[in-house]
């Protein structure tokens, strides 16, 4: 048996591609599951999702610890966690990203494949949709399955839910990912300080679950605590204000939806450690003076 | 009242979960600088259950409390009361969703209504179950595609129209109903603050588009707010005591089909759909401002 | 606040008892809705608000969802909270009795046990509150009127000890006590002002001091919470066991902890029963008695927290137990005859199960000496059945 963990970001279908690639290892005979992790999580947010193959039927029905693969479908996710937790020693991960596997630099150097699903998809979908790609490079990466299989179930999962036409299209941008993928080593030596977890036993735990504000080891809980959440690593594009320009009408401090616009001499500035980069401050600024640009993270 | 008259102080704090664009974290953070410290905030299963608060985390720094889905009514009702024995103003306000308000709350709803219980009732509006995945509620307009309502081959998404949920609370002749929109932001702010001082029942309906539900941009949920009441589909009124008092009429009349136009729930359109919106709209219009659009 | 009110007896009806008890025990918020049987406590209770014998706030909700949605909010907003319902109606709020009781609010909800639809029907049977068994709520039976004012007063005392903090439902029989009338003896206002005390929340919604209650959590927390719970319904027995104690030296009516025994020192087989059967089948025990007949009965007077320990002790000395039933979990057996047999693993004794007035048949006396004679038998080994339907046309016991 072997183990696939999926990192994406809500909406961003990392559920269907490890869904998809259970299906092509079906194809092939194999017996294969495949489940999301079963959160709570908006659109945006950091998801996992995870498929496990085996010969015989899967009997086992935890959650993915040890992962033979790791799949990231976006490539900010790998500075801000580390998405080689549990990785076997042997195991590969397969990243969508512009850069050659040795410019990679993850917590230890591993085996690494890369490949630039998004310019695929923009390419060949017109849409920066990358969970169909990606699994192209997973094929290429590990060997496990026949890039025929893994097209014929993308057509069959996604043919079926958006049409054969985009079923065809999707299968294609599996087929160049899979043919353009590169495999080598990453770097390593990134740091990551996990954020700790207040996990209270029967005696710590409040009774019926009732909080005020408490800090905690794990930092501050309770009330005013999401505060502590800095949702900034959900971004994909980021607003940037020109000062020049700017009339102080508030307008993007009143309608942002983090709230972490503030007004310094009378002039918008943005906390980046929440900032999702939605755009609405810049769609609404009457002085055109955000701009959002897709953000390139170190 | 503007916004620059709003304060710096937050009581929805950053850090929450929703969704990036979600149309509901502006209002509430906003409505709270209105309602200030001293409020008691109930939420019943919805999106903000989840996204203002996940064990041990929370983004209020208010009192909060969640019971259950249907009962928003009842259990603001229990609050107020409680604090009325102990001689205490607190505001009490219940943040509910469409589902929690049009469908399965509406009887609690109605009973908190009809006692005149001393609160303020939020429904906020996304026309759909968004916080399980998008489901039809009793809000969702006609037409658009929900995951119960798919755009079919047979059936083009929903059949029945939108239910008039302000119309139902003015019946109740509480003391104060409100429709609001957070693009039309002195409006807003007013409601806010004219709800916050008034005493008994009282019902602010505020629209939240939800960039992943209604399928567009995120940029553009303050723009949707706007597009929907300047096209009809979301009328801003007050009615004290059941009387109208006050209704907004946009400037300019965008057709529906504007307003339908980007976003995707409503892409699989034909236009004899776009004409029976538009039919449903024009009535709406000519009952609520007595002339033909 | 309520009026000073003297020790006094009245002959009055079991729902009047519940309400009093309520009103007395200086409840502060009651919602309710009513519903036969138990609408004569909601308009007690109005009678009471109107009258100005209290000023409780009661709200007039629009259903039993609501009024126990309410009663939650408002215990969790620091107020002692009474309301009360029956059959239907107890289906009907059966959701918000896990948030009640997971919320750890000592809400007090005498109910009125009716039989639940279909066919709909207004007279006893416990398939309204035993399916209630999960919820995490303490549910006790009532014998008589006095019984039931005593116990919505001890109830406050047991719900609210740090130790406990649990919701309780005390029943009481449809009819056979809801409008039956009877002597009680109420204490005065000022005695039970002072066993009671003051009402003091662990956690309340208060902008002072500002508290998160019911918020949204994943696994890693509700585990512990269900632990809590559960170690909260152990600690009720001995809870239980000391307020009726002390209840009995400041009041002077004794209800002997989770069970009371009659007649059981020598009995070679005993008979137990819930709710005012009770009372008729202490009447067959004494004519057995008279006739020579070593036959006892237990009164069981709690069925969470279930008297595991103290049945335990019954069943070393007997050599068959029997366990009435007016209610049947289906595919089973009755819910307090499940409860008694896993209490009683181990022990080699045969316990049978009668199963009588279901619906709100009356329980005849014949009836109960039925259950004896049969006990008897067993006892003997002449018979080896174990769920016997009593009074059911067609079918033989």
């Amino acid at each position: 048996m072997y183990e696939i963990r999926f990192h994406g970001r809500g909406g961003q279908g990392g559920k269907m591609a490890a869904e998809a690639y259970a299906l092509a290892a079906f194809l092939e005979g194999n017996y294969a599951v495949s489940f999301p992790f079963f959160g709570a999580e908006r659109r945006g947010a950091p998801v996992k999702a995870f498929t496990r193959v085996d010969d015989k039927k899967i009997r086992i029905k935890t959650q993915v610890y040890e992962p033979d693969y790791v799949v990231v479908l976006d490539e900010t996710l790998i500075e801000t966690q580390d998405v080689l937790e549990g990785l076997k020693k042997d195991g590969t991960v397969i990243i969508n990203t512009q850069r050659k596997p040795e410019e990679v630099r993850l917590s230890k150097p591993v085996k690494c494949a890369t490949v630039d699903a998004t310019g695929i998809a923009l390419e060949v979908l017109g849409r920066p949709i990358t969970n169909t790609a990606i699994l192209g490079a997973l094929a290429r990466a590990t060997g496990r399955v026949k890039i025929e299989s893994v097209e014929q179930a993308i057509m069959e999962k996604f043919g079926a839910r958006l049409g054969r036409e985009s079923g065809e299209k999707n299968a294609r941008a599996a087929r160049m990912a899979y043919e353009q993928t590169l495999v080598g080593t990453s770097q390593g030596g990134k740091e990551f300080v996990p954020r700790p977890q207040w996990l209270p036993d029967v005696h710590e735990m409040p009774i019926g679950g009732a909080i005020g504000t408490m800090k905690t080891e794990a930092g501050l809980i309770g009330i005013g605590s999401f505060v502590e959440n800095k949702t900034g690593d959900w971004r994909t594009f980021i607003p940037a204000i020109d000062k020049e320009k700017c009339i102080g009408c508030r307008f993007c401090w009143f309608y942002c939806p983090e709230g972490c616009i503030s007004m310094v001499e009378g002039k918008a500035e943005v906390n980046y450690d929440y900032c999702k980069g939605c755009g609405i401050c810049a769609h609404e600024c009457p002085a055109k003076a955000i701009e959002m640009t897709r953000e390139v993270k170190a | 009242m503007n916004i620059k008259d709003l304060s710096d102080e937050i009581l929805f704090t950053p850090g929450h979960t929703a969704c990036a664009g979600c149309g509901a974290p502006p209002i509430v953070r906003n409505i709270m600088k209105i309602f200030g410290k001293d409020t008691i905030i109930y939420t019943p299963a919805n999106c903000l259950l989840v996204f203002g608060g996940t064990y041990p985390y929370l983004a209020w720094k208010v009192p909060y409390f969640h019971e259950a889905f249907e009962n928003t009514g009842a259990c603001i009702s229990g609050v107020a009361r409680a604090l009325r024995k102990q001689g205490k103003k607190t505001l009490v306000v219940g943040i509910a969703g469409d589902g929690g308000t049009y469908d399965i709350g509406i009887q609690a709803l109605s009973g908190a209504a009809e006692r005149n219980e001393d609160v303020i009732y939020i429904c906020y509006d996304n026309e759909a179950y968004m916080n399980t995945g998008i489901q039809r509620s009793g809000s969702t307009p006609y037409g658009a595609a929900t995951t119960t309502t798919p755009a079919g081959t047979k059936i083009p998404g929903k059949l029945d129209h939108k239910k008039d949920m302000a119309e139902i609370m003015r019946a109740h002749e509480v003391p104060y109903v409100a429709t609001m929109s957070i693009a039309h932001q002195r409006d807003f702010l007013e409601k806010a603050k004219k709800a916050r001082d008034v005493e008994g029942f009282r019902y602010l309906h505020i629209i939240s588009p939800c960039p992943t539900g209604w399928r567009f941009d995120p940029s553009l949920t303050i723009e949707m707010s706007r597009k929907a009441v300047d096209s009809g589909m979301w009328t801003l009124f007050e009615a004290e005591y059941g009387e109208i008092t006050n209704i907004y009429k946009p400037k300019k009349k965008i057709p529906v089909k504007e307003y339908l136009m980007g976003q995707g729930r409503f892409r699989h359109f034909t236009p004899e759909m776009v004409e029976e919106l538009q039919r449903w709209v024009d009535h709406k219009w000519k009952r609520i401002y007595g002339e033909e659009p | 606040m309520i009026q000073k009110l003297e020790r006094k007896k009245m002959v009055i009806t079991g729902d009047y008892a519940a309400a009093y008890g309520g009103m007395i025990s200086g409840a502060e918020v009651v919602a309710a809705y009513p519903i036969t049987p138990q609408t004569l406590i909601v308009e007690d209770f109005a009678t009471f608000v109107n009258d100005g014998i209290t000023d409780a706030e009661f709200i007039m909700v629009e259903s039993e969802h609501s009024a126990m949605s309410a009663c939650i909010a408002a215990q969790a907003a620091g107020a002692r909270t009474f309301t009360a319902t029956s059959s239907q109606g107890l289906a009907l709020m059966h959701e918000m009795l896990f948030i009640a009781a997971s919320l750890r609010l000592p809400i007090v909800m005498p109910v009125v046990n009716r039989t639940v639809a279909a066919p709909i029907g207004i007279w006893c049977e416990y398939n309204d509150s035993m399916p209630q068994r999960d919820t995490g709520w303490m549910q006790m039976s009532c014998e008589d009127n006095q019984e039931v004012l005593d116990m919505v007063i001890m109830s406050y005392k047991i719900a609210e000890h740090r130790d406990v903090l649990l919701p309780i439902m005390p029943c009481l029989d449809a009819f056979i006590l809801s409008h039956t009338v009877e002597p009680v003896e109420a204490p005065s206002s000022d005695e039970v002002a002072q066993y009671l005390g003051k009402y003091e929340p662990v956690a309340k919604l208060d902008t002072e001091n500002p508290m998160a209650i019911g918020t949204f959590a994943p696994p890693e927390y509700i585990q512990e919470l269900r632990y809590h719970n559960h170690m909260a319904m152990e600690n009720a027995k001995r809870v239980i066991r000391e307020v009726t104690r002390d209840f009995a030296r400041t009041f002077g009516h004794d209800y002997h902890g989770l069970i009371e025994e009659y007649r059981c020192d020598d009995a070679d087989v005993v008979l137990i029963t819930i709710g005012t059967v009770t009372g008729t089948a202490r009447e067959v025990v004494d004519e057995l008695r008279e006739r020579g007949k070593k036959v006892g009965l237990v009164k069981l007077r709690f069925y969470r927290p279930f008297p595991r320990e103290e049945l335990q002790k019954i069943a070393e000395r007997v050599g068959a137990i029997g366990v009435y039933d007016r209610a049947v979990s289906f595919g089973s057996g009755g819910p307090m005859f499940i409860e008694t047999r896993h209490a009683l693993y181990g022990h080699s004794i045969p316990i049978m199960n009668f199963l009588a007035g279901i619906g709100g048949r009356d329980v005849m006396k014949k009836d109960v000496e039925k259950m004896f004679e049969m006990l008897l038998e067993a006892k003997e080994g002449k018979t080896s059945k174990e769920i016997v339907w009593i009074g059911t046309r067609g079918v033989t016991p």
